[in-house]
């Protein structure tokens, strides 16, 4: 159990963690009887830092994002974020962006990033202000009247992450978003992804099965069991930023990708 | 060679048909019983004008009244079929089975119960044209991509909201299939009913003259119905087109992809 120890050091002081997880576990209940899915999980994400949780298929690191989303209640442990708990969807703390892009099909770009907003019943103007606003950080000036189905899958991602970021909420949830894109456009995305995450300052943490992609974007890899999902490990990973697409070919790249890749293995 | 362009065809096969019509009955290949010429046609349905515009009338207005139910009734119970799991699992295997059923052997009671006037067709057409627009309405709620509604309840989106930002206007494309087919659907109810028992509309000229051998008047009342569906099919095509832009912008980018401009940013094109 090498991630207690981990774990322990990164508790500093309170105000500086964004979510705190408390000896989480949930059981699905299924037609015969309980099937335990998540073990006794327990982590803290410290504020500003870029987490990604990686795992074998089913292992239930989906089933713990949407915990930490409050879009589905676990069956025992607590989840703080910012010191309160997570109860139901509060998209002021949390934004979630899934790994389809769900943008809304009837609606343009902009009024897409707009739709949170306007759900609280925001003034049109300043709602057009701020979707304007993150269409430049995705870097889609000029799309904003499109609509989804004139979209690239990358392109649709991005406003899906500016939809995810138009509250300005200081967690950002992100569960495989780039799963579904051809590997260039997965490459690109992930590099795009960090220049945003430099230049607002979120805490992220990002479910992936990619191990390549964990180590590239990582501060921290949470490394998950099969199933019941465990935390079996907690990697720091000690790559400078900004990341670099030559880092992939370096030692110290390679030895991070293969501890991960033992860990998984092991355990499936 | 390059072939003609599809209209092209289309308008050609239509000037085609009209002038055999004309033609034929004028060699003597048919006789007038069969197929009274065009001209002739015409010319009684410009004579008679007065009937045929009073009985187009009464059918006009049984097919607004039935479609009014048909969509009402048929929005209101699919969705609520639709929405609703006990409903569904209750009611959804009844509905699918009635709509197998030919609901035109039910028209005698309906007579019986509402009289021969207006109502009874009314009541039977609305019936008709229900079960399409239910059950279409049921599934385009059924259907709605569950992803829709976990991204909405992300966003913080109450119950309320989620039904009307998100599960109405994703369920709009199938609801709106189910208006046109019912629609269509009512008028095929109402032009039956009253070719089979009334005493109005244009159904009514239909069997009326008929019995009397009367083929032209016949073949007018025939072409009024035509023009009617035809003139109904138009209107909800370019009601939906307007309706549903995503939908079919969608079908059109499908068929020539050249929607998006070269003048993406380098960085954007992913």
């Amino acid at each position: 159990m090498q991630h207690v120890a981990n774990l322990t050091e990164l508790r500093g002081r309170a105000d500086e963690i964004a979510i705190e997880v408390e000896a989480l576990s949930h059981v699905y209940v299924g037609p015969d009887g309980g099937v335990p899915a998540l073990l006794d999980i327990s982590m803290s994400v410290g504020k500003g830092r870029f987490v990604v949780i990686v795992g074998p298929s089913g292992c239930g690191k989906t089933s713990l994002l949407m915990m930490l989303a409050g879009l589905r209640r676990q069956s025992e442990g607590t989840i703080l974020c910012h010191g309160r708990p997570i109860a139901e969807p509060d998209p002021q703390r949390v934004g979630v962006i899934f790994q389809e892009a769900s943008l809304f099909p009837w609606l343009s770009t902009l009024d897409n990033i707009e739709f949170p907003l306007s759900l609280r019943g925001t003034p049109r103007e300043e709602r057009r202000r701020r979707s304007q606003a993150m269409l430049s950080l995705v870097s889609l000036e000029g799309f904003g009247e499109r609509y989804p189905h004139e979209l690239s899958g990358g392109m649709k991602q991005r406003v899906s992450i500016a939809r995810g970021l138009v509250q300005d909420p200081p967690v950002l949830l992100m569960d495989e978003p780039f799963a579904a894109l051809d590997e260039q456009t997965r490459m690109t995305m992930g590099h795009e992804l960090l220049r945003i995450w430099s230049t607002t300052k979120k805490t992220v943490v990002f479910v992936t099965h990619s191990l390549t992609e964990a180590v590239y974007l990582a501060d921290e890899v949470m490394v998950m069991s099969a199933r019941p999902g465990r935390l079996i490990d907690h990697i720091e990973v000690t790559l400078p930023r900004p990341r670099t697409y030559e880092m992939m070919a370096t030692e110290v790249f390679g030895q991070l990708r293969d501890r991960i890749w033992q860990q998984i293995r092991k355990t499936a | 060679m390059r072939w003609p362009a599809p209209a092209t065809v289309r308008w050609m096969t239509l000037v085609v048909l009209l002038i055999s019509w004309e033609v034929v009955p004028l060699t003597g290949l048919l006789p007038e019983l069969f197929l009274p010429s065009l001209s002739k046609t015409l010319t009684v349905l410009w004579i008679d004008r007065h009937i045929y515009f009073e009985a187009l009338l009464v059918t006009l207005y049984e097919v607004a009244a039935s479609m009014l139910i048909a969509c009402g009734l048929g929005i209101l119970v699919g969705a609520l079929v639709g929405g609703l799991a006990v409903l569904r699992n209750l009611l959804l295997p009844i509905f699918s089975s009635l709509y197998a059923v030919p609901i035109v052997i039910l028209y005698p009671i309906f007579t019986a119960w509402f009289g021969i006037g207006s109502s009874s067709k009314i009541a039977f057409a609305g019936i008709y044209g229900f079960f399409p627009v239910m059950l279409s309405t049921a599934a385009g709620i059924r259907t709605i991509d569950p992803q829709f509604i976990l991204a909405a309840r992300s966003m913080g989106a109450t119950l309320p909201q989620q039904i009307t930002r998100v599960i109405i206007p994703a369920s709009v494309p199938t609801v709106f299939a189910g208006l046109r087919l019912g629609g269509a659907l009512t008028i095929i109810g109402v032009v039956v009913s009253e070719m089979l028992t009334a005493s109005a509309g244009i159904g009514y000229l239909v069997t009326l003259n008929r019995t009397i051998l009367d083929s032209p008047r016949v073949f007018a009342a025939i072409l009024a119905i035509l023009v009617l569906s035809i003139a109904y099919y138009m209107l909800a095509r370019s009601l939906e087109s307007r309706m549903v832009v995503w939908q079919s912008a969608g079908r059109q980018q499908k068929a020539s992809s050249g929607a998006i401009p070269a003048a993406i940013p380098a960085s954007a094109a992913a």
